[in-house]
């Protein structure tokens, strides 16, 4: 489903993504973890073509990362999620309504259907201005999950979420495996990808360490946050 | 169907950029004032005016007041349009608007293309309304109307084109505020070179220039090329203007500054449209 090739990304002198090449089938629900600036979240914007590749090749759906047919089922939810200001949540999901070409009325249905999956009711129509961050956050994903994607790009999905908004947000996840979608989940809640996620992939310093399922890369009485302490500084 | 679907998402940027530029209050406010200023133009006809001695008669008056308020409109939202234009990408960035946008099936070319219709559409309404202000009072005032102040207007429209064009590349390259400054920069040297270009075409000048060997005098000098290439937003508006004195068709001549002001045009939607494609969207 996300292919990339031998992907290398500068900014400068510096070297965000290194000849990274990985895959995700799809159905497949994989955790791309790493430390602070380790290039996850430039590997997810190489992805949906927001940032171009010095070198190397990235397919979505086995089209071009640069054609943009190719981002015509993909939902995303950003790092840093922010709404218009003078925009409500509602206006927000039917203007990403209008541009997933969802005709109107089946458009209405379904951002009323997504304001109760994300547990927006009543406040959907009071303007972003007013949104805290974990509000804010929850609109972002429902504009993700808009049009039932086949593929869910989620870069820090919980950042900003309160103890309960990180368990609905679980809960919705599970559902949408449950569903097949495909997930590539770029969190720092391991304890939540452990939960989620089949496989992980562990990107340090832009280079790919390894990518497996999560079962085979913990050893023994191993979790998924030993076997990253290990691999990052090891 | 397929030309449909290409133009469907630029419609759609066009018309998320006009209703995000009217959330702006201060563009609301603006709008008011102006239309009211323009309204209060509508005293400037019935005064008496005296040149030389001679009272001035009201066909005249409403003729000069209307091409005078013709320029000042023109003038003004030029400058409106540019300080829309240079805010456009930085607000849909920091917002999120770009990435959410970007990230649906929606090719950068139209996303850029939408803005520029968005902000060419919002401001040749601004600009329409106030003329249309103008043309109504100068209707009333001359018992006929001056539908060629509406052509004259749309004309006019060309540059406002290239002023959302070239800021909002420009606002690719520098911060902001220097890039409306570039923009305004470049508009102020063409109303500065047509009237030296004017100006050397008196018959004062001409006789200095013979006697001077003047730039202007003979042949192909720098500063004809500078006239003839730079960016014609004077002589656009200037051709516009001919129009509301009822002249016609003022020649093959006065295409140039049409075809000056469509190549530029142009050249910076290439220009704009390459220095998008690589931008980095946050």
């Amino acid at each position: 489903m996300i292919e990339l090739k031998s992907v290398t990304k500068r900014y400068g002198s510096l070297t965000a993504v290194d000849d990274v090449s990985l895959s995700l089938r799809q159905g497949e629900y994989m955790a791309l973890l790493g430390p602070n600036g380790a290039g996850k979240t430039t590997i997810v914007r190489l992805i949906l073509d927001l940032t171009r590749p010095d070198s190397g090749y990235v397919s979505v759906n086995g089209i071009a990362s640069t054609d943009p047919a190719c981002r015509a089922s993909v939902g995303y939810l950003a790092e840093n999620q922010r709404l218009p200001p003078y925009l409500s949540g509602w206006q927000y999901l039917r203007r990403c309504a209008e541009l997933l070409d969802i005709p109107p009325k089946v458009a209405v249905d379904q951002c009323r259907h997504t304001v109760e999956l994300i547990g927006m009711q009543g406040r959907e129509h009071t303007k972003a201005q007013t949104y805290s961050k974990g509000m804010t956050q929850r609109f972002g994903l429902g504009a993700a999950i808009l049009g039932n994607p086949q593929l869910l790009i989620l870069d820090e999905p919980t950042s900003g979420l309160d103890p309960i908004g990180i368990r609905e947000m679980r809960l919705l996840l599970e559902s949408l495996k449950q569903q097949g979608t495909t997930v590539l989940l770029n969190s720092h809640f391991l304890s939540e990808v452990e939960k989620l996620c089949d496989t992980a992939a562990i990107i340090n310093r832009g280079r790919l360490l390894v990518k497996d399922s999560i079962t085979s890369l913990a050893a023994a009485n191993e979790t998924l946050e030993d076997v990253f302490v290990r691999l990052v500084k090891g | 169907m397929k030309g449909r679907a290409v133009s469907s998402p630029i419609l759609k940027i066009a018309k998320y950029t006009v209703a995000d530029e009217i959330q702006q209050r201060s563009l609301v406010a603006m709008f008011i004032i102006s239309a009211f200023f323009v309204f209060l133009v509508r005293s400037c006809y019935k005064g008496n005016y005296v040149v030389n001695g001679q009272q001035l008669d009201a066909a005249t008056v409403a003729w000069q007041v209307s091409k005078a308020a013709f320029h000042f409109i023109a003038a003004g939202t030029m400058f409106v349009t540019a300080l829309l234009a240079m805010r456009s990408f930085r607000r849909d960035r920091d917002n999120g608007m770009q990435a959410c946008i970007l990230s649906k099936p929606i090719d950068r070319r139209q996303y850029v293309l939408g803005k520029v219709l968005g902000l060419w559409s919002l401001s040749i309404f601004f600009m329409f309304i106030l003329h249309g202000i103008i043309f109504i009072i100068a209707s009333i005032n001359m018992k006929s109307f001056l539908y060629s102040y509406l052509l004259a207007s749309l004309l006019s429209s060309f540059n406002l084109l290239f002023v959302v064009l070239a800021v909002l590349f420009l606002s690719l390259l520098l911060t902001d505020v220097v890039a409306f400054l570039c923009a305004m920069g470049i508009i102020i040297v063409s109303w500065v070179v047509g009237l030296i270009y004017n100006l050397s075409q008196g018959q004062m000048f001409q006789a200095l220039a013979h006697q001077s060997a003047g730039p202007w005098s003979s042949g192909l000098t720098w500063q004809k090329m500078v006239y003839y290439l730079w960016p014609k937003i004077s002589d656009m508006q200037q051709w516009a203007a001919s129009l509301l004195g009822g002249e016609g068709f003022p020649g093959r001549r006065y295409l140039y500054p049409l075809a000056n002001v469509l190549v530029y045009c142009l050249l910076i939607a290439i220009l704009l449209l390459r220095r998008f494609r690589k931008q980095d969207i946050v």
